[in-house]
Order: structure tokens, then sequence, then C-alpha cells
């Protein structure tokens, strides 16, 4: 087809205009956290002409990265250091996305293979735990935390973002399942291989980009929650989230230090996505062309 | 040495430290030898935002005295091994002792502390979960003056624990207390809250070059800080008003703003009859007054809590406001705001009349310096309440306080004897943590707070209805100020039947 020069133009420009627009937050946030809090409320906004400094990053992580003029750093103490929390985040996400991609694989091959009574209603009913607050069951969940020893651990917070992200596994896993033909694992079945064998060797590498795709979700709710990880841990562990909120003080909030950590949370998301990215467009697009 | 030679070395030493010849800590050390402070300096160590402390200054000039940290050692030989928690708003005093402080304390006890620092509300909300469960997650509470009824029962009265001699630190001296942060922050229904912890109270802020360029002096009165809002606003308006706000809807800020105009002029929120009276004659009348206020501040101050009415002053957005005293070491700190040495401070204006304690209920005590501030009181559901009364005692005692005060950047003591300190009046000069407000914050509390009333019911009337009523108020949700009021009147009246 073919199109004036002032369509392209006009089409570029619109391109990088959304482009634009959808980077310029991103910018914004990332550049309060080269500078100083002087620097960060002015009107009209400075956008570009500040003196970039690092000493967020440093009272962030704890490091001293050697510019400027020396600065007392306090590793391992001081209210901002968050280099441990950041880890917190990473070990949190990883594990409850493993255990929730885990269980959901093997209840959603399950759901979408065998007949058994009542599928429909289960199936219905996993959706529905979903729809319910969770500020319903933080209180209740940290009673029996409490019972059981696991307030302010990893375990705990594991168990509880894995059974979070669990129904919306469990739904999707299903139907990138069902999107892979039954009569596969039929053909397998009269070869003579196991339920056990067909799920392994045939359908999983078959969902690949299914379970690429339920992962990225999974790890993204884990790492943004933030009402069950307040809720149930004290000084052990804290995510990304709650920390966040430990830069707001009484006499203010330090918008600079915020951005620090909030920038470096970027990256961890940013490589998952990364990782997974060229199954992640197969997985979302699986199941898209009726055959 | 001669003083002359001493300034020309002095110079020499400070150039060098400028150009990265030499370090902070050789600097500290070569100046302490020509007998120099840091604070005599003039110069203080540079610091982080929001009182983060310079661990090379706590390490060599500000340290526990031996004495304290010695009872510590002894006292808390059985005690060794335990681990101590304390949820805590991020407050300069918390900091201090966060980062900077609890390490000298866990070296000589061998109790752990740690301290989960959040913002307020998820303060009350951990507590209000540990108390209902009974459950002794945590084993200190820090407690807003505004909870102490509704935690009163859940706590150890101090002047109790300090019966226990075995346990009770040598001249800990509860008396030195301010009195009337113990009556505003800590009694409730005799029962004594824990001990005052820190002091955020409103008094005056403004730009001195502002003021002098215009002519202008310190309000003495609220017709006068109305009258200086309106100049400057006038003068050099829009880009920079006459005063800032904290006038979030829905937000506690908005209330403390509200009681200071309503004491301001002679009202109450509640009668004798504990009748809600915010809708009489003089609570109208400081409506009035604070309408036409608001038309000398920035645009956007109904968006605004302490947080941003700071940034106003601190960006040189407003010139003056009325609020916590915390705020001005902030502003003094070069690195952190365009104004720095050119604030100064004032008692708050006097009221147009003032009511007695007598004429309210619930020991609501009329002041134009709205006082805010905190208990830290020992749990009755703690495992380990007699390291945590060591701890809360070290935590509170004047040595410690002088030095949360020093390091924590200048924040307001509740200990009589720290505002005489040595280690606190050499930081009262320009700088990051300056402590040269402190003597108006001490004049503040001696004789212009305001102390809110002590009930149940007052966390949830002080942080939702009254300031959910105000923000419609002010974003015309109201026909008027009389029928906002009385709408609050009635909702008090519903809240307060139950």
């Amino acid at each position: 087809m073919h199109q004036s020069t002032f369509a392209r133009t006009m089409r570029t420009i619109a391109g990088w205009l959304v482009v634009g627009l959808f980077f310029f937050p991103i910018y914004f946030w990332t550049s309060v956290a080269f500078r100083d809090a002087k620097d960060i409320f002015n009107w009209p906004p400075i956008l570009f002409d500040f003196k970039p400094t690092v000493r967020n990053f440093e009272q962030v992580f704890g490091i001293s990265l050697g510019f400027g003029r020396p600065e007392a750093v306090t590793p391992g103490g001081g209210n901002f250091y968050m280099a441990p929390r950041l880890l917190d985040s990473i070990i949190v996400a990883a594990f409850s996305t493993m255990l929730a991609i885990v269980v959901a694989t093997l209840a959603a091959y399950a759901l979408s293979r065998m007949n058994f009574r009542g599928r429909h209603q289960f199936v219905n009913w996993v959706l529905s735990t979903r729809m319910m607050p969770p500020v319903a069951v933080a209180i209740p969940m940290f009673f029996i935390f409490k019972q059981f020893n696991l307030l302010d651990t990893y375990t705990g917070v594991i168990i509880v973002h894995g059974i979070m992200n669990l129904p919306l596994a469990v739904l999707l896993l299903k139907s990138f399942f069902d999107d892979i033909p039954a009569e596969i694992d039929e053909s397998a079945l009269l070869d003579g291989a196991s339920r056990w064998t067909i799920f392994r060797r045939i359908v999983l590498p078959m969902a690949r980009g299914g379970i690429a795709a339920t992962a990225v979700l999974c790890f993204i709710f884990s790492w943004t929650e933030f009402l069950f990880v307040l809720t149930l841990t004290q000084t052990s562990l804290k995510t990304v989230p709650v920390v966040s909120s430990t830069f707001v003080t009484s006499i203010g909030t330090a918008w600079g230090n915020m951005a620090a950590l909030g920038a470096a949370a970027i990256v961890p998301a940013f490589i998952v996505i990364l990782l997974v990215q060229r199954h992640l467009v197969r997985g979302l697009t699986m199941g898209s062309l009726k055959q | 040495m001669r003083d002359h030679d001493r300034k020309l070395y002095l110079a020499s030493l400070t150039d060098k430290l400028v150009k990265g010849q030499i370090g902070r800590r050789d600097f500290l050390r070569t100046a302490a030898k020509l007998g120099l402070g840091a604070g005599a300096l003039g110069m203080g160590v540079q610091r982080a935002p929001f009182n983060f402390v310079s661990s090379a200054r706590a390490q060599e000039a500000l340290q526990p005295s031996p004495e304290t940290l010695k009872w510590v050692a002894d006292v808390s030989k059985p005690f060794a091994g335990t681990t101590l928690k304390l949820a805590t708003e991020s407050t300069p005093p918390s900091n201090a002792l966060n980062s900077q402080l609890k390490k000298y304390f866990e070296e000589a006890s061998g109790i752990k502390v740690e301290i989960e620092v959040l913002p307020l509300e998820q303060v009350l909300q951990k507590l209000t979960l540990d108390v209902a469960s009974s459950l002794g997650t945590y084993d200190l509470y820090y407690i807003d003056q505004s909870w102490a009824a509704s935690f009163n029962q859940d706590v150890f009265d101090p002047r109790e624990q300090l019966q226990n001699a075995a346990l009770a630190m040598p001249n800990y001296n509860i008396d030195d207390f301010l009195p009337a942060l113990v009556d505003g922050i800590a009694m409730y229904d005799g029962r004594m809250v824990g001990v005052p912890y820190d002091i955020p109270i409103f008094i005056m802020i403004y730009r001195k070059d502002i003021y002098d360029e215009l002519g202008l002096k310190a309000p003495t009165t609220m017709a006068e800080l109305a009258s200086n809002s309106k100049a400057i606003m006038e003068a050099k308006g829009p880009a920079m008003a006459g005063i800032a706000g904290q006038m979030k809807s829905g937000h506690y800020s908005l209330e403390c703003e509200w009681t200071s105009m309503l004491w301001g002029h002679g009202g109450s929120i509640f009668n004798p009859d504990k009748k809600f009276v915010g809708n009489d004659e003089q609570g109208l009348e400081a409506m009035a007054y604070w309408t036409e206020l608001k038309k000398s501040m920035p645009a956007g101050v109904d968006g605004w809590t302490w947080d941003g009415q700071g940034q106003a002053v601190a960006q040189g957005v407003a010139a003056s406001m009325l609020s916590w005293g915390e705020f001005f070491p902030y502003f003094d700190d070069p690195t952190q705001t365009k104004i720095s040495g050119l604030c100064e401070v004032a008692v708050p204006p006097a009221a147009t009349s003032l009511r007695t304690k007598d004429q309210t209920a619930f020991g609501e005590t009329p002041g134009v310096g709205h006082q805010g501030g905190s208990t830290l009181a020992v749990s009755k559901y703690s495992k380990s309440p007699d390291a945590a009364w060591i701890f809360m005692q070290w935590a509170t005692s004047a040595d410690t306080q002088a030095l949360i005060t020093a390091l924590g950047g200048g924040t307001g003591p509740t200990r009589t004897s720290v505002y005489d300190d040595p280690r606190v009046k050499a930081n009262a000069r320009v700088g990051a943590g300056t402590t040269r407000h402190l003597p108006i914050v001490r004049e503040t509390i001696a004789n212009h707070m305001g102390s809110e009333p002590d009930l149940p019911e007052w966390a949830q009337l002080s942080s939702d209805t009254i300031p959910v009523a105000l923000g419609k108020y002010f974003s015309g949700g109201y026909a008027s100020a009389k029928e906002a009021m009385d709408d609050i009147a009635t909702q008090v009246d519903d809240v307060l039947k139950g």
C-alpha cells in the first residue's frame, strides 16, 4: 500500500510521541534519583538542567561510588539502607512464582484434560477466590501465621504470594493447555505413554510460552504486592513496595532516596521480562488463531 | 599556638578538605587538636536528607556516656540474647536511635533491638493488631499523642516501673521531662501512658530576608499573621505566597491546622459538657479567618500535608509557615534547600482570646502552638518487659536524648536538662541539624502550647471525621462554614454516642 511522505512522517511523529508519553514518567522518576533534594521541587520543573549526584544511591545501597566529595556512608546502618530489602523482594518474587507455577501447571493440566464430576464448578470456584479482597484475609492470616511461626519469615510470605497468584496462574495455564490439541495426548496414550510422561515430555514443552507469560505476571504481582507483606512482616524482611514508605518521615518525604530505590527496583523485573521475552510474545498470542 | 597562627592553619586545613586532599576524619581530628569542635567551626558535618547522620561524627565526637553504658551492661546481664521489637514512625529521634545509637546499647547489653520504621498510619495498624491479638509481637510501643487514650490500658505506667529499684536507671529523673509535655502527651485518666519521646510543635517560621525587605516584623498576633501574609502575597505573589498551609482533605494535618486557628480565636473543640463547639461564634470566626488566610497561600495547598507545606517553604514558594518546628533544621541545611540561613523562628502569634482548660473537656488545652508528639512505652503483652524497660530508660535518658538531638538533626527534646546540654547548644548555628530554634520551641511548650483532647474516639475524629468535612468545606462542598461545622458537630456527636 502506497503512503505519502507526509503520512509516513506523521505516523513516525505520532509513534515517537506515544513512546515519549510512556517513557517520560520513567525518565523523570529516574532523574529524581540523581538529584539533590533542592533540585527536585522547582517551578517551572527542571527536566535536564541539574547537577547529577549519586548520593541517593549511595545511601540506599550503603556503598560509596566514589564520585564528588567523600561522603560518610553507613553500610549496614541507616534507615534508608535498602540493599537487603531489594534482595528480599527478589527472593520472595522468584520463589513464590516458582511455587505458583509448579502447582498451577499440574492443576491446570488436570482441569484441561481430565473429566471429573464438578470440573466446571471447580474452575468457577478457583476464579471466585481471586475476587476476594486481600484485606479481608490479611488479619486472619496474621493470626494463623503467628500460630505456625510463619510471621516475619520468607516461607510465610512466599506461601502467601504463591497462594495469591495460584487462581490466576491456574486459569491462564488452563487456557494455554486447552489450546494444545487433545489429540496429541491421545496419540501418545495409544503409544503407551503415561499421563505423567505426556505432561512432562509433550504438553509442558509445547506450553512453554504460556508458562513464561504466566510466570511474568506472577512475578510482577508478587513484586508489587503491598498489603500481605506489610501485615505479615516486621523486621526480618520487607519487600520494596513496603519499605518505600520508610522514606515518608515525620518531616517530609525523601523523594530522591525513594526514586533511587524505585529506579533500582525496575532492573530485576526488567531482567526477568527480558529473559522470557521470546516465550512471552509467543505465549500471549497463543490461541489467537482458530484452526 | 597564637590565635592568628591557629586560624591560618585552620584555613589551610579547610582548603585541603575542600580539595579532597585530606579526609573528613583527619580534618576533624586535627581541628579537635586545635581546640575546635565541628560545631564551633560553624560547618557542621554534612548530612544526608532528613537527618541521616554522619557515622564519622557519631564515632568521633558524640558517644553515650560510659557511666550510662556501664549501668546498661550491669543491669542487662540476665537478659542477654533477648530481642526487642519496636514499631515507630520515621521521626528524627527514631532515626537517630536506629541508625546511630542503638548499637551502643546492643554492645553493652547483649540485647538486640529491632526497630521497624513505618509511616504513622501503618504504626497504628501494627499496634492495633498487636493489642487486639495480645500476642506481644512488639515489646515497645510508639504511641502518638492522639492514641494515648486508646492504648492507655495496654502499656505499663513508667512511674510504677520505676518502683523496681533493681531495674531503675540511676538519675533517670522522670521529673526532668517538661511538665507541660507529660500532661499534654503522656497523661490519660490518671495513668502515664509512657514517657514523652518526641515533641513536634507549631512555631512561627518565616523568611527573615523577605520580611526585612518588606519592612515586616514577626507576627505577634493572629491579625498580624494575616496582614503580613497578605502583604507578601501582594508584593511577591504568585511566585511567592505569604504563608504555606497543610490542608490536604481528609488528612490529620488539616485537623492540626484547624485546631491552631480555632484555639487562636478563642474557640475550643469541646465544651465542659463534652459537646463539640467548633460551630460556635469563635469557631466560625476562626473559619472566616482561615478562609481569608488561605488566599495568601500557594495554589495547590489543598493537596498538601506538612510534607508539601515544608517543601513550599524550603523551595521558596512560600515565605512563612505556622507549623512543626522539626522542619527548621531541614530548612537550614544548604545541601537540601535554597533557603539555608534565611529563615528565623518566633513563638506562635498570640490568640485573640484563649479558653482555659476548665472551659473545655477531655483534657483539651487551647493554645496556638499545636502540640504533636509521642510517647515510648513498654507493652503489657511483651514477653520481655524488663529488657524493654531497660532499653526504654536508656533511650529516653538525658544523655541519650542529648545525643538524639545533636545527631538526629535538631529535633526538640522532651527533657528540660537537654535544652541546656552543651552538646545541644554547640549546634546552635546555621547549618544542617541546627538547634538554634530550640529556645523558641522551649518557650512555645511552656507558654503557647495547645493540646488536643484525650478520648478513645479521638483517633477517628482527628484523622477522619473532622479533616474529611473540613476538606469538603474548602472544596466547596458546603454552602457555608456554619453548615460545615454544624455537620461536624452532628458527626462527632454520633461517634461519641457509639
